[in-house]
């Protein structure tokens, strides 16, 4: 099993780790990669609506079938690498939208949630050694949540994404410290909607910035991306990765991706 | 005509037997889920999800997660993974077995670790 699981966390909601794992998932794609993207964002699915126009069908199964043991490991999967011709293999493995697998997911009892934690162990290593993924990526929900820590727990490589507000530095702050041995060595931060008007893009004072955060969590800041009207204005089934590949948005997570490699 | 309401009638007797089956049906299905979701209940003060692996101490979080990480293991597989001694991890596995977090089983000469399906049933 030589590839790497990438899990995209936030203590809040809205802070766009949703764009930018979708985003570094079809980056790496294009690279030549395997990649797989898997939602575990049960109670705010939106993967399936981004990619809806382009996938045309709606999937026999969702990923949460596959944790409720209704489908193996790769029923699941969609492959769309043949719509965005991508150099490797793109797929994508959809949380249920519907109100009812929400509702169903929210009523998960502590055992259906640890049985969750080894199935994700048990995908991942599906996914590496039977379907060739090198990379598999998950979307989770914000904060503190179960299906969150087991998305973390079963990865190799967590990206915490924050905005520059403090209140959501706080909140990346007391997770990293309250499960400091889980995330060492293996953690980054992304700082993302930073406003283009503050200090911080002065006079080179975002390296400044970001080193500050980085001294501050003991974690690395592996990117500072400013807040882009366009992309806040835009429909969020924008897959800029294809559609904008010139985007400063896709260069900035172009950067990033190439750190998370070197960090492997 | 009397003899259509007559064909009517046995057709509309026929739908109410029909539901009322069903509904028995649906009663003892939602006895059993009822009857599941307790049983769950009453093993779900004990369960060893993600809270309660955030709460073990480093130590043995460390070894739970190689173990999860690879399946199943013996003491020697756990130290090739965390980098420790062959004899720390038997004891981490060892402690974490009599807490409930794993099982252990002799195949050969070996002891091998392994966590259970908490909701039981086959593995994918």
């Amino acid at each position: 099993m030589t590839g790497k699981a990438i899990s995209f966390n936030s203590s809040r909601g809205g802070t766009g780790k949703t764009i930018m794992a979708v985003n570094l998932a079809a980056l790496f794609a294009n690279e030549g990669r395997n990649v797989i993207l898997i939602e575990l964002d049960f109670r705010a699915p939106s993967i399936f609506h981004i990619f809806k126009e382009a996938v045309k069908e709606t999937p026999t199964y969702w990923v949460n079938d596959y944790l409720n043991s209704r489908c193996k490991p790769g029923d699941f999967l969609i492959d769309v690498h043949n719509i965005f011709n991508t150099k490797g293999k793109l797929s994508l493995g959809c949380a249920n939208p519907s109100i009812y697998a929400i509702e169903d997911m929210v009523r998960k009892s502590r055992l259906w949630e640890a049985n969750a934690l080894k199935k994700l162990f048990n995908l991942k290593d599906f996914s590496f050694s039977n379907l060739g993924a090198d990379i598999c990526i998950y979307d989770t929900s914000p904060g503190i949540q179960y299906s969150s820590l087991n998305a973390i727990i079963s990865s190799d490589l967590i990206v915490f994404v924050s905005s520059s507000d403090s209140i959501e530095l706080e909140g990346v702050g007391s997770i990293l410290k309250e499960f400091d041995d889980v995330f060492r060595n293996k953690t980054f931060i992304v700082l993302n909607k930073v406003f283009p008007e503050t200090d911080c893009w002065s006079n080179d004072k975002d390296k400044e910035y970001a080193r500050q955060i980085s001294k501050d969590f003991k974690v690395p800041v592996i990117g500072l991306i400013p807040c882009y009207c366009d992309i806040l204005k835009a429909n969020r089934n924008q897959l800029l990765t294809f559609t904008k590949p010139n985007h400063p948005f896709v260069m900035k997570l172009e950067e990033i991706s190439q750190k998370i490699v070197s960090g492997w | 005509m009397i003899d259509e309401l007559k064909l009517f009638n046995r057709k509309i007797e026929s739908i109410i037997k029909l539901n009322k089956e069903i509904l028995s049906k649906q009663k003892e299905i939602l006895q059993l889920l009822n009857k599941n979701k307790e049983l769950e209940y009453q093993s779900s003060s004990n369960v060893k999800d993600t809270m309660a692996l955030l709460s073990l101490p480093a130590s043995l979080r460390k070894t739970m997660l190689a173990l999860y990480k690879i399946g199943e293991a013996t003491a020697e597989d756990l130290s090739r993974e965390t980098k420790r001694q062959r004899a720390l991890e038997s004891d981490f596995a060892n402690q974490l077995e009599r807490m409930g977090y794993l099982k252990k089983k002799r195949v050969g000469r070996n002891v091998h670790f392994y966590i259970e399906n908490p909701l039981g049933g086959l593995e994918d």
